[in-house]
């Protein structure tokens, strides 16, 4: 390709790429600094006065503080049960053999490759509800906690790369399955637990079907999706479209922020993953 | 004693799994064949449910055809873009990794929170993105992006925007296992950009192309997040993609009229459509081998 040419066209789908991409952000975390007028009528680009009441309002009289602590809580919690299954589990299918192996191997693939979409929700929901788990962040949690077969190949992936003689050592002296899990596996693997600990905290963070089925009979457990998409079916919802756009942009900065410092790790984690497949 | 302790720890997992995902399974095939609408007792009708999906219900044939409809727009528009971008991004330059991070961005922001705002930008009358196409001169007068003719291709549009970064990722990765070696030793034989680009990346990236396209069908067809806060499957149920009608037999409570839940029905919906999607994604799976074979 000629060269002069190559430039100025590449500048130009770099240039049309980004815009696509970032104007619906921009336009989120501006608009949350409007007032109702101006984001409904249209005025320029930048907020003519920066409307900072409008989180005040999210915040305190919407009840936001209580669905952003719901939010980081279950974030947390599916992050701390799926690093937790998925480095057991991921450990001992990479290392060892016992029978009915291949059978779970096959099942935890398959699920990857058959599109169940919200046909679990009703009977998960059912199910979770006789053992007093739902209204609750716990059952929650627990329940965005079990689609973990992608972290778990990663996992397998990544513990087969630690060579296979330094816990072979450790079982010689004495040590158990559990004990070389935890002191010689798991600080040897930490590089792909960050990226299980990304991925599960943006599932959970991001969540809205299951997370609304899940707060039905508890609004007080809504996480911030759920509250903020639960906005547009107020009764005054024109009247508010700045708050609910302070809203969203609530749900949206912590995990931008968290972005911000992660995004290698969930590049090169997604990378890892396809290259192994 | 010892190998006690594996199954130990393979229970955390493997009980959210029993729990999770084979139990809700077993569940549907259970109740496929019940007439339940989660107050009343269930009663058992056999077949009766499959015979009300494959005679009587339009509307389940409709959504499954906008399912389709939707995933043939989205991976039409989807992989090329992310193909595209990605071979945009593979080239040297400064602040390609920043880039990278950008497009990438929007995979890591919540679909429903997104789909609200962008339920705001498509606004017929106050949205942005008339708006903009107004001052601009390229259109005289608003268009009802989310009206019966157009809601399907915004959402589409909207999936592209959420999902393209994840597919760039994908090829990028694929893209850098190509050995430089190649391309230099068809650049000293003569090959030029184009000639590199047929002969050498695109037959080079088949494998990945493949995979890739798997995960992109199986993701469009449950991808319901976005669809259900801009539209709910409206209007006049064009935007209605199967797993939306289905999560409405099961939780009918966002409609504006209070409809019981049809349970037992919706178990057999559910499992008819997970046989049509499972069948499609097979089918998929032996003439993709079968073209491995080819090459």
């Amino acid at each position: 390709m000629k060269r002069w040419l190559a430039i100025p066209a590449f500048t130009i789908a770099g240039a049309a790429l980004l815009v696509f991409t970032l104007y619906p952000v921009v336009y989120t975390l501006l608009g949350s600094l409007k007032t109702n007028l101006e984001l409904q009528g249209g005025g320029s680009f930048l907020p003519s006065h920066w409307e900072f009441s409008n989180y005040a309002t999210a915040f305190r009289e919407v009840d936001f503080l209580r669905y952003s602590w719901n939010s980081v809580a279950l974030s947390l919690l599916t992050m701390i049960f799926s690093l937790v299954a998925s480095s057991l589990t991921g450990y001992v299918l990479a290392r060892h053999r016992f029978a009915g192996k291949r059978l779970l191997m096959a099942a935890y693939l398959s699920v990857m490759f058959v599109a169940l979409g919200p046909i679990t929700l009703y009977p998960q929901f059912t199910l979770m509800h006789s053992v007093g788990l739902t209204g609750n962040l716990l059952g929650l949690a627990l329940v965005l906690s079990a689609g973990q077969s992608s972290n778990i190949f990663l996992t397998i992936g990544f513990v087969k790369g630690v060579p296979k003689d330094i816990d072979e050592s450790a079982y010689l002296d004495g040590a158990g399955y559990f004990r070389i899990y935890r002191s010689l596996i798991l600080p040897l693997i930490r590089p792909i637990l960050g990226v299980v600990a990304l991925f599960s905290f943006r599932l959970a963070w991001n969540d809205y079907i299951t997370s609304l089925v899940f707060s039905m009979p508890n609004p007080a457990i809504k996480p911030l999706t759920v509250a903020v998409v639960g906005l547009r079916y107020s009764a005054n919802a024109a009247a508010e479209v700045n708050i609910m756009t302070a809203g969203a942009a609530i749900a949206l900065l912590p995990m931008l922020v968290v972005y911000l410092f992660t995004n290698r790790q969930f590049i090169s984690g997604l990378m890892e993953g396809a290259v192994k497949s | 004693m010892r190998r006690g302790t594996l199954y130990l720890m393979l229970a955390p997992n493997l009980i959210l799994f029993l729990a999770l995902t084979v139990y809700p399974i077993g569940w549907a095939l259970r109740y496929m064949f019940y007439r339940y609408d989660g107050t009343y007792r269930e009663t058992f009708i056999g077949l009766g449910n499959f015979n009300r999906l494959l005679t009587r219900d339009t509307i389940y044939w409709a959504s499954l055809g906008h399912t389709f409809e939707y995933a043939g727009g989205k991976l039409l528009l989807i992989l090329p873009l992310a193909f595209l971008v990605a071979m945009l991004l593979n080239l040297p330059f400064r602040g390609r990794t920043a880039m990278q991070a950008v497009v990438f961005g929007p995979t890591i922001m919540s679909s429903a929170v997104m789909g609200l705002m962008f339920y705001l930008l498509f606004n017929v009358y106050n949205g942005d993105v008339n708006r903009y196409l107004m001052k601009l001169h390229l259109i005289h007068a608003p268009i009802n992006w989310l009206g019966p003719k157009l809601a399907m291709l915004t959402v589409v549009l909207v999936a592209v925007w959420e999902g393209m970064g994840n597919y760039m990722v994908y090829f990028l990765a694929g893209l850098q296992t190509i050995p430089k070696e190649v391309y230099e030793s068809a650049a000293i034989d003569g090959a030029g950009y184009w000639r590199r680009l047929f002969a050498i990346t695109i037959p080079m990236m088949g494998p990945v192309v493949r995979v890739v396209l798997m995960l992109a069908i199986l993701a469009s067809f449950q991808d319901i997040q976005s669809i259900m806060v801009m539209t709910g499957g409206g209007p006049l149920q064009k935007t209605q993609v199967v797993f939306l009608y289905i999560y409405q037999l099961f939780f009918p409570i966002d409609a504006s009229t209070p409809v019981q839940p049809q349970i037992g029905y919706g178990a057999a919906a559910s499992v008819l459509t997970g046989l049509i999607l499972g069948g499609i994604t097979l089918i998929y799976l032996y003439i993709s081998k079968k073209l491995d074979d080819l090459y």
